[in-house]
């Protein structure tokens, strides 16, 4: 299994390249991802400063990822192709891209590239990920999951997928990106966007039971981040059990890159996960398992409904539309190959499940007329029978 | 000027049989719909079988289209499901599915012949995306909203796929596709229909740097109006255009379809738009329910223009008065009531084309004719004759008071 950080400039690339020369973890184990302000969601750094990092490591020798992650509308594609198509790419063991353009541009542009695709976005089937495989083939480093997806999925795409997967262990949770300016607009009076920086904010509302939502506003728009961070550090005997190729830790926000020689002493096994309880406990949010164990984000759906006041099959007529009490009732005909016929039989359901039988012995139309029988759209009145409301749905009962 | 003008079709929302029925006959060229699972609109009453079946007779036997989505990004298990769904749409002749997730479109593909459209929930941008996506065989591609007119010409030329916009309606001010508030927060997906609309509370926002938090609904978007950028959707070849809003009324989607297939077919006869009927149909797209209207990126990026930075209300100059059931010629008009309203009030009804009928009834009665005071919501009544009205015809009634309507 490799380890995956983020080293944000050179201070931080040096110290893992430290780590690498002490031997606390070996070169072919760890990935270091770096990027720039223009191609990251979240980097400051500048393209000199990338630059620099990318010379450093010219000596150091560690395996630099390029990290490409932003979404890009035509026009800012274009500029992004550009700057991409300058970089020394041969510096990099891989590029890691989500956007599907910039996935296609360095397939056909650079098919040499090895490619780590972000698949954190949805993408929670096999049928979609061994399609994404087999269409990067031999150019795909690894896909890199969802935190969505449970471990029982984690396993299972393991074993069956032909390429090697990746997933956060450690970080913080994306909730949104948005490509406009939110946050310096509120506060325009010290803030200006410049995007030098990212403007960071945490927002509260009153509507929801959470408070605190971190919030990075710069160049490619907004992010939102959960109020709770994913903490798997006590999994990752298990992920590697279940064959998860790597495992990120996202130690770029909150000062959590000071955890990063004890999570590289755990991921080594030489410290116990019990030994480095502080790291939970003295994070600035609470840390969450997410949806590790399962994922039931689905199963509100159906109480959304009721099935009651759903046509069902081929013996549906049609609806009660409005009941007069003690009156009349009225039923539009909505089914297209069912008439109503005077004489017929008919079962209501209505929305609270309750069931009744009428017999038509005639029908009338809402002039008061009678009729033989009724069609689609047609209005017909029936007699009052108790318990029956509108939206109750009637179906045939055939002979 | 002939009769020769292409004008793009115009894509309406049909979040039940109904509306489907009423976005048709009130001018869509197609409509998109959701069958009872795979779609992001879990609270709309999306279509049972027997009601697609009836709903693709009645819009084809029209001449229009009939999409159907299943955009949601599916999990494993809803996947075993989807093959049975599939052999229904093709039995059915739908015209085509509106996909996201190429899991899904892989097992359309195993499955079926349908057409397959990239939903917008796929955030597809550029020229490179939208060659990646033909790969995978998808016809049209239905583009983010954060995508210019521009430089959604550019993709088309550059791919020869067909191109669908978004004209109207609510936005995310995410990506498509990239939010999972309500995933977190609320326990429901998202992006299988759970979104819980978070984007739309007020917030206060504590900058880090020690001044006093602002409140603000800093994060809603506006919602988008593109009747004035028509020529330039026409003149870029856009394909299609799509109106957003399956959970939104009858009184919508009538409202957005006839004013849009108005505005294209005076362009079709005309070749401009320089129509004294701009204003009207501006005004009607007022009528509706809305937040504040943007051009969102049709026209350049989305700015801090596009944000909705206040609380969500309902008031609307105009209330739904009901929707037509029958029309009993030189007797009664039947109404499904949507507000209250009392014998003496004006009504105006929304011909399916053309200006509205304004009508001052004089008699509001029960099924069973009793005179009734005032109609109740959810009820059925009876009012006199009026020429020209056609079941299925929304009526609107002007209020001064918002809150007095029911
Ligand atoms: S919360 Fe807002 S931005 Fe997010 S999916 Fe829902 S509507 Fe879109």
């Amino acid at each position: 299994m490799k380890f995956i950080t983020y080293a944000e400039n050179l201070t931080q690339l040096k110290e893992l390249s430290i780590l690498v020369e002490t031997n606390r973890i070996d070169r072919s184990e760890l990935e270091v991802i770096i990027g720039n302000a223009f191609l990251s969601r979240y980097s400051e750094n500048t393209i000199a400063g990338f630059e620099e990092m990318i010379v450093f490591n010219q000596k150091a020798k560690l395996q630099l990822v390029l990290e490409w992650d932003v979404l890009q509308q035509e026009t800012l594609f274009q500029k992004n192709v550009e700057l991409v198509s300058k970089l020394p790419l041969h510096e990099f063991k891989a590029v890691r891209v989500q956007d599907p353009g910039a996935l296609n541009f360095i397939k056909e542009k650079f098919p040499w590239l090895k490619v780590q695709l972000i698949m954190e976005n949805g993408n929670h089937n096999y049928a979609g990920l061994s399609r994404w495989s087999d269409f990067l083939g031999e150019q795909l480093d690894r896909l890199v999951l969802s935190n969505e997806l449970s471990r029982e999925h984690l396993g299972k795409y393991a074993s069956d997928l032909k390429n090697d997967l990746e997933v956060l262990v450690f970080g913080r949770i994306l909730l949104f990106y948005s490509p406009r300016l939110l946050l310096s607009p509120v506060n325009k009076e010290s803030i200006q966007a410049e995007f030098e920086k990212n403007i960071e904010a945490y927002g509260t509302s009153e509507e929801s039971p959470h408070a605190g939502f971190p919030l990075i506003e710069n160049r490619h728009g907004t992010f939102m981040f959960n109020v709770k961070d994913l903490y798997l550090l006590d999994h990752l005997e298990e992920l590697k059990s279940l064959k998860i190729a790597a495992v990120r830790f996202d130690l770029r926000f909150d000062d959590s890159f000071g955890h990063l020689e004890n999570c590289i002493d755990l991921f080594k096994g030489r410290i116990a996960h019990s030994e480095i309880a502080e790291i939970k406990a003295e994070h600035p949010r609470p840390m969450i398992k997410g949806f590790y164990n399962i994922n039931k984000t689905d199963v509100l759906f159906t109480k959304l409904k009721n099935k009651r006041i759903q046509r069902q099959d081929d013996n549906y007529i049609g609806e009660i539309v409005d009941v007069e009490r003690d009156q009349q009732m009225a039923l539009l005909i909505k089914s297209s190959h069912l008439n109503l016929k005077s004489g017929d039989e008919v079962q209501l359901i209505t929305p609270e499940g309750k069931t009744k039988t009428l017999g038509l012995k005639s029908l009338t139309d809402t002039t008061g007329k009678l009729k033989e029988s009724a069609a689609m759209n047609e209005v017909v009145l029936l007699p009052f029978i108790s318990g029956v409301v509108a939206k109750t749905q009637v179906y045939l009962i055939q002979k | 000027m002939t009769n020769t003008v292409w004008t793009p079709e115009l894509l309406s929302p049909a979040g039940s049989l109904e509306k489907l029925k009423v976005a048709v006959l009130y001018g869509a060229d197609a409509v998109y719909l959701g069958g009872q699972k795979f779609g992001l609109r879990q609270a709309s009453d999306n279509f049972t079988a027997q009601e697609l079946r009836e709903g693709v007779e009645f819009a084809h036997s029209r001449g229009s289209m009939v999409y159907v989505v299943l955009n949601s990004f599916l999990h494993d298990k809803d996947l075993e499901e989807l093959p049975e769904f599939l052999s229904l749409l093709s039995e059915l002749k739908v015209d085509a599915v509106i996909v996201s997730d190429l899991g899904v479109i892989t097992e359309i593909q195993k499955h079926s012949n349908l057409v397959v459209h990239l939903s917008t929930q796929a955030s597809c941008l550029n020229v490179e995306s939208a060659k990646l996506w033909k790969k995978m065989g998808v016809t049209r591609i239905v583009l983010g909203r954060e995508v210019t007119i521009k430089e959604a010409k550019k993709i088309k030329e550059e791919t020869g796929l067909e191109i669908e916009m978004f004209v109207h309606g609510s936005m995310c001010m995410a990506f498509s596709g990239n939010c999972v508030i309500s995933n977190y927060t609320q326990g429901r997906d998202s992006n299988r229909g759970g979104c819980a609309h978070s984007c739309r509370f007020e917030y206060s926002i504590d900058y880090k740097n020690n001044e006093e938090a602002k409140k603000a609904y800093f994060m809603s978007s506006k919602d988008l109006e593109g009747i004035r950028m028509l020529t330039e959707f026409i003149e870029a070849g856009i394909d299609s255009l799509k109106v957003e809003g399956r959970n939104k009324s009858h009184y919508y989607a009538a409202t957005v379809s006839k004013v849009y297939s108005e505005a294209l077919a005076y362009y079709k006869a005309h070749g401009n738009f320089l129509s004294d009927d701009l204003i009207r149909w501006e005004e009607e797209l007022r009528k509706i329910s809305h937040r504040d209207y943007t051009t969102g990126s049709l026209d350049t990026h989305a700015d801090e223009s596009s944000i909705y930075n206040q609380r969500e209300s309902d008031d609307n100059e105009y209330v739904v008065t009901g929707v037509i059931l029958e029309v009993k010629d030189q007797e009664h008009i039947l109404l499904e009531v949507r507000s209250a309203f009392t014998a003496g009030d004006t009504l105006e009804i929304m011909p399916f084309s053309g200006v509205t009928i304004n009508h001052t009834i004089d008699s509001v009665k029960s099924i069973a004719n009793i005179n009734v005071p005032k109609s109740k919501p959810g009820s059925v009544v009876k009012v006199p004759y009026i020429a020209g009205a056609e079941r299925f015809n929304i009526i609107r009634r002007k209020i001064n008071n918002v809150s007095a309507a029911v």
